[in-house]
């Protein structure tokens, strides 16, 4: 029972936080704050007038190259850059353009280690920076959207949304987090590292020159990184790491409030659409949906990671063998035998803790795993690749679904579109017109969803069946069978989904660029994934703001007798059966050659 | 277009004043103001008030008298953090497992229960049958090719011996190029199931080890019949010749690697686990008494263990540096 206490505990207060967070936030973009003079300024400096929605992308698609383009030549100069300490050279030309890409996405997966790679200039100016702006960009788009639903023939100037978003909320929200974050042991100082002699010396070997080496302990701004990283569900961290650190993420109080930080901005946001519509019921449908199925991996993943032993320690009783059919064999058919094992005497009553941190508690890490991926954050407490093998599960459909509350904007925006497909699907089969707020969707507005909504399986599914078939991703794994195939599946999942998580086991870092031992394939892994960012960022994005820049155009139809109620729990089950049905029919086939087959085949599979 | 680039310039030089100046320096200020212990990083401080290290990154231990802490997959270098990424169904895994298992683990019942299984490990393995086939080393090197290779690479010392085998047994390495068109030149590692298999013929009942000779300078390796190599390789394949033998658990925390691999707790089972060995050699050390030792630990160990949320969250679990700091404090003046 006390499993649960950590994952209720979230939910609830996620839940609550969300309903005065919606009211500041819908306030503030609504234009009713007042700000000072002084803040006025700079709002006006930034003005550049009412925008259509079609000016608004422009200025959104302007924008993100404009932060391209810095975050490359911050990263590019690191090594002439002070607060380096440590000189730390070049990264690999691709691994910048990962890199740049991962953060200007808000993706933040990261082909680099931070504690190795990064300078703390580097960690200051291309990290927190992009991690404030990008987190900002898809809470603007949304905005912009629920201006276009709402009939605005212009949806707000994006400089000035952007201007809000990130100084009147998330700069806020980040000092009072950090703030916490520091009492907890994070450390904040802009020191590289420091060495230490330890208390048995001699412990960690000898130097060059024979004596008792010390340690080296990298330190950093890590509060001021770690607390916009868990609010704009950016992820990623500034160490290797990232949130299981114990200098990201020192106590169990601090893993609390870091995992409830990336739930805050996305649980509210969905509150705020229904507010700037006037629809608050729509919105808790919508938002209930959610919370069930994030719910739903939650419990998926602290069951079968926490109260199931980690099955490589565990016996299997009697070996069993399989014929499976192939007419290419001797006989017709191959034997496949999952023998006897005898189980290592490992006491698992906590659960499968390989990779975990002790001192978050026993659920926290599976907890986390789902959540970060249902908010698109990507931070991680404890290792994914170590996960039990069905476990894995909750973080892949997380990012599978992509629309469980999801990243700041992005994520509502990703339900919409399978809002506007259920509505529609439900409008085929009664035959009737399907509408949403009273407007008629067209052709044309299913369309652009659909083509939104086949990015995200398109970019995963070409990718990971080249990956797997090819050195590329054979060369990148680390583990063997099934498991091997996961680890491809999730890095593209990851990607595509703006999510940033990973098992760390595959090989995709080339690191330094004078590294004489990079992974093989990184250079791909790195053009590839960062490839998908972008369409998985941006084309959703566009599609989305034109879809809702249509709609909006049209004339809101009166409500009738006929018209679909978009606030019963009916409504409600529409939206769960579209998102379930068509989530899985997209992925199931991944599921079972991954995680599945892992689950039921040998244990330990191979030498 | 002019507009939407001079804003977004003008956007992004303000938030690199806000964000990147602004922000940090404010948090650094209130870091060095009102906490600056956990601002600069929780360092902790010996017996003899000199810095040895933090309170919240673990660091290796690995004499008898400390407790240890949980295996790291990142050696516990502070200076990059990293996680074994083993799945469960990787050998590997269970490999390393075992491999910790070996030499620690106690019959839990039966006549010798309490005892240590290592020496019944070492009986098994000079019979030198497994699965009731002959040569155990040849085939726990068949069975886990990647493994016996990893036993090559480990040290240069055990290259040194392959390669040595090798210049005496040119039949086995001209098979082996055979077998393998594609290595014409294999290196030691390449050989390593070849040179096991041979090893295994020449030496029933033997592993490759560390020989001490009378009058040589260096250590030696040749073949051994005993030692914690042997306890920790093949208590895996022990086990399985013996499934049904009741042995006592080992706390989950003492052989999994933690997420970071600078996990600075262990569970307090983990702890009471190692408290015998760690209050014995303390005896030894200062030459106190054993059970009076024994009893201070604990209650050193009891005054450290904290549960994380004042119990909401998860199990008792103590900070291995403090513990170990304490511990020096307490006996080493004794000495």
């Amino acid at each position: 029972m006390k499993l649960w206490i950590i994952p209720i505990g979230l939910l609830l207060a996620a839940t609550l936080c969300a309903i005065p967070l919606s009211r500041y936030f819908a306030w503030i973009m609504d234009g009713k704050f007042r700000p000072p003079r002084w803040l006025r300024f700079f709002e006006k400096a930034l003005d550049t007038g009412e925008q259509t929605w079609k000016s608004y992308a422009v200025s959104l698609i302007v924008f993100n190259a404009g932060l391209f383009v810095t975050g490359f030549v911050v990263l590019a100069l690191q090594p002439w850059m002070p607060m380096n300490q440590d000189h730390k050279g070049m990264l690999a030309p691709t691994t910048i353009f990962n890199s740049v890409v991962s953060f200007m996405t808000n993706t933040n997966l990261q082909h680099y280690a931070g504690d190795v790679n990064l300078s703390n200039f580097s960690q200051i100016f291309f990290c927190i920076l992009n991690m404030f702006l990008s987190a900002s960009v898809g809470f603007c788009a949304l905005v912009a959207i629920i201006r276009a639903f709402r009939g605005q023939k212009t949806v707000g100037n994006f400089f000035v949304d952007m201007w809000r978003v990130f100084v009147y909320l998330f700069l806020p929200a980040s000092i009072l987090f950090a703030v916490f974050f520091i009492s907890q042991g994070s450390p904040m100082s802009f020191q590289s590292s420091f060495q230490v002699t330890t208390l048995e010396p001699g412990s960690m070997g000898t130097n060059d020159k024979g004596e008792p080496a010390r340690q080296t302990i990298v330190t950093g701004p890590v509060a001021a990184l770690e607390s916009i990283k868990m609010l704009g569900t950016n992820g990623g961290g500034f160490f290797g790491m990232n949130a299981s650190h114990p200098y990201e993420n020192p106590t169990a109080a601090s893993n609390f409030f870091n995992t409830l930080a990336m739930m805050l901005f996305p649980f509210a946001l969905v509150l705020m659409y229904g507010r700037m519509l006037g629809k608050m019921r729509h919105s808790w449908v919508i938002f209930s949906v959610m919370l069930l199925m994030m719910a739903g991996t939650i419990i998926w993943s602290v069951y079968f990671d926490t109260m199931k032993p980690n099955p490589a320690f565990t016996s299997r009783a009697a070996s069993r063998t399989y014929d499976i059919p192939d007419k290419t064999a001797p006989g017709g058919k191959i034997d496949v035998c999952k023998p006897r094992v005898a189980g290592l005497p490992v006491d698992q009553h906590l659960g499968n803790l390989e990779g975990k941190e002790l001192r978050f508690g026993t659920s926290a890490g599976a907890t986390y795993a789902a959540v970060t991926t249902d908010v698109t954050c990507g931070s991680v407490n404890a290792e994914a690749d170590a996960l039990n093998p069905l476990a894995a599960l909750a973080p892949l459909t997380g990012m599978w679904l992509n629309c469980i509350f999801g990243g700041k904007g992005v994520g509502l925006m990703n339900f919409l579109m399978f809002l506007i497909l259920g509505i529609f699907l439900a409008g085929q089969m009664v035959g009737r017109t399907p509408e949403y707020l009273g407007k008629k969707i067209g052709g044309r507005e299913v369309k652009l969803v659909v083509i939104a909504l086949l990015m995200h399986p398109i970019m995963i599914l070409l990718p990971v069946g080249l990956f797997a078939a090819t050195p590329w991703g054979m060369k990148a794994e680390s583990n063997p069978g099934p498991h091997g195939f996961t680890q491809i599946t999730y890095q593209f999942s990851s990607a595509s989904a703006n999510n940033g998580s990973a098992f760390d086991g595959l090989g995709v870092s080339y690191g330094f660029n004078d590294n004489p031992n990079p992974a093989p394939e990184a250079r791909a892994w790195d053009i590839a994934t960062g490839l998908v960012m972008l369409f998985g960022r941006y084309l959703p994005i566009i599609a989305m703001i034109a879809m809702a820049g249509f709609l909006g155009e049209k004339k809101s139809a009166p409500f009738g007798l006929g018209t679909l109620r978009d606030d019963t729990v009916t409504f409600g089950f529409l939206l769960l059966g579209t998102v379930v049905v068509v989530g899985a029919l997209l992925f199931l086939p991944l599921a079972a050659l991954g995680p599945i087959a892992e689950q039921l085949g040998p244990i330990p599979f191979g030498g | 277009m002019i507009k939407n680039i001079s804003r977004t310039a003008l956007l992004i030089a303000l938030a690199i004043g806000i964000c990147c100046v602004l922000y940090p320096a404010l948090l650094w200020g209130v870091g060095k103001v009102f906490f600056p212990f956990q601002a600069g990083g929780s360092v902790i401080y010996g017996p003899g008030k000199e810095p040895v290290g933090s309170e919240l990154i673990a660091q290796p231990f690995t004499q008898d008298q400390y407790f240890q802490p949980r295996p790291s997959a990142a050696s516990y270098n502070a200076a990059a953090s990293a996680s074994a990424a083993l799945a469960a169904s990787n050998y590997a895994l269970r490999s390393r497992v075992a491999s910790v298992l070996g030499p620690i683990v106690r019959y839990k019942s039966g006549p010798r229960a309490g005892q240590l299984v290592a020496p019944d490990i070492e009986h098994w393995f000079q019979k030198d049958t497994f699965g009731g086939a002959p040569s155990i080393v040849s085939q726990w090197a068949t069975a886990h090719g990647g493994l016996a290779q990893a036993w090559v690479s480990a040290d240069s010392s055990h290259a040194r011996y392959v390669n040595k085998w090798a210049a005496s047994h040119f039949l086995d390495v001209a098979q082996f190029v055979k077998q393998n068109p594609g290595t014409p030149k294999p290196g030691a590692a390449d050989l390593a199931v070849a040179f096991f298999t041979s090893f295994s013929k020449e030496n029933p009942g033997k592993f490759p080890g560390v020989v001490s000779q009378a009058g040589a300078a260096a250590a030696e390796m040749g073949p051994v019949n005993q030692g914690t190599d042997i306890q920790s390789t093949f208590f895996d394949m022990w086990r399985q010749d013996n499934p049904d033998i009741d042995l006592e658990a080992v706390p989950g925390d003492m052989v999994t690697t933690s997420a970071s691999g600078l996990d600075p707790h262990i569970t307090f089972e983990n702890a009471e686990f190692q408290v015998d060995r760690v209050a014995s050699k303390w005896a030894q050390l200062s030459h106190l008494d054993q059970t009076q030792v024994r009893e201070q630990i604990r209650r050193i160990l009891e005054a450290n263990a904290f549960l994380p949320l004042r119990g909401l969250a998860g199990d008792k679990m103590i900070n291995v540096l403090k513990v170990n700091i304490q511990l020096q404090r307490r006996f080493a003046p004794a000495l």
